[in-house]
């Protein structure tokens, strides 16, 4: 009695569960900015931006390729860095109007795959038999993240530089596991958290 | 599992026939104080604890403790920064405290219904500490020297059973480099005791 008493006390005591962690994908979203301390954001006014997101580039030996997002996700978010960047005081203007700052935009996707095995090690021969085995169990997962990566440099500081390239000012990052709906409510929470953690890019 | 219940087990035929023996399973809240209160302010409300007990003097017994409690918090959406950069998003705390003790035990009351007691444990205690963010967890591991002092009251309320209250304090001591500060919890217990004749 007293020990069947000390089991079930003691199996309560552990199933009680252990935490669970996140339960959406949105928990796991995340947004990293990182600036340039000693660049001065309040004296430039005018910025340049370019009307498609590249996703990915291939460099063969004739010619590079780029390829961009589908219009439908990259407009609403080039709209979205746009109203962000007017609300802090900065104005729109061609590339070839001499811009103070260059903001490129980019998408990122990246798949990480894992896998085990499970080998039923008991099965099989006897001592002096050679019996056969079962084969191991492969188990393969993978998660696919994506990332918005948004970058300010000065084209002005190009000169500066001994190849000719100017070091990026403002790197903006937001990431988070992508489900394949698009969810672009996800990434303009994204970029707009981007702004608001970066109160140093506010002109006015 | 199958070996918890062994050793449970096994505790179990101890006090059957060793004399003076005085085994405690305890279900215990925590709650973290300084630098682990600091991490997770949150409650734990998982824990347990073993405690063995063989008195060789009528008001005095040593044995040794085992206890296990896991605090957790979700964080709510929150920007982290330093010089110039910030992170913000979302963080799972969880803090995993596993102590390991020799205990000293002086019971005031041993042949009475209700049996004050007081404790001093010295052993150690494994810390493990994970923040999650996005999919990466950092972790950060930690074997603290501790000191636990406790105090408690045995009620009998059978043959050989006796329901029991305790609160014990572990103080884990500053240790190597991963986790350095100092780790301590208040741990409230009840739990049923059963002691050998």
């Amino acid at each position: 009695m007293k020990k069947q008493f000390l089991i079930i006390f003691t199996t309560a005591l552990l199933a009680g569960c252990y935490p669970d962690g996140p339960d959406y994908v949105e928990d796991i979203d995340v947004v990293y900015t990182v600036y340039d301390q000693a660049y001065d954001f309040k004296t430039q006014k005018t910025f340049a931006m370019p009307d498609k997101i590249a996703v990915s580039v291939e460099v063969t030996s004739e010619d590079t390729l780029i390829e961009y997002m589908n219009p439908i996700y990259a407009t609403p978010i080039l709209q979205a860095i746009q109203r962000n960047m007017e609300n802090y005081g900065w104005s729109r203007v061609n590339v070839d109007q001499n811009p103070d700052i260059v903001l490129t935009p980019a998408g990122l996707s990246t798949t990480t795959y894992f896998y085990s095995y499970w080998y039923d090690w008991w099965y099989g021969g006897y001592w002096g038999w050679y019996g056969w085995y079962y084969p191991p169990y492969y188990t393969v997962s993978s998660y696919t993240t994506g990332t918005l990566l948004m970058v300010v440099a000065d084209p002005n500081q190009a000169n500066q530089s001994p190849i000719n390239r100017s070091p990026a000012l403002w790197i903006a990052a937001a990431n988070g596991l992508l489900t394949y709906s698009y969810d672009l409510s996800r990434v303009s929470e994204g970029i707009d958290q981007a702004f608001t953690q970066s109160p140093y890019l506010n002109l006015k | 599992m199958k070996k918890l219940l062994i050793i449970i087990f096994c505790f179990n035929a101890c006090a059957t026939v060793m004399a003076q023996s005085n085994f405690t399973l305890f279900y215990s809240v925590g709650f973290g104080t300084g630098d682990l209160g600091d991490f997770i302010d949150k409650t734990s409300w998982r824990g347990m604890s073993m405690d063995y007990r063989y008195a060789f003097q009528p008001n005095i017994a040593a044995g040794f403790s085992v206890a296990w409690t896991t605090f957790y918090e979700e964080k709510g959406r929150d920007t982290y920064s330093t010089e110039n950069q910030s992170l913000t998003g979302k963080q799972f705390r969880y803090s995993n405290q596993v102590p390991i003790l020799a205990t000293l035990t002086y019971f005031s009351q041993p042949d009475g219904p209700v049996n004050p007691f007081a404790t001093i444990g010295i052993g150690t205690m494994y810390t493990r500490r994970n923040t999650d963010m996005n999919v990466y967890t950092m972790e950060q591991e930690a074997w603290h020297f501790l000191l636990q002092p406790e105090v408690g009251v045995q009620a009998m309320i059978g043959e050989g059973v006796a329901f029991t209250v305790s609160g014990k304090y572990y103080h884990g001591f500053e240790a190597g480099s991963e986790l350095s500060d100092p780790q301590s919890y208040f741990a409230l217990n009840v739990g049923f005791s059963f002691i050998g004749l």
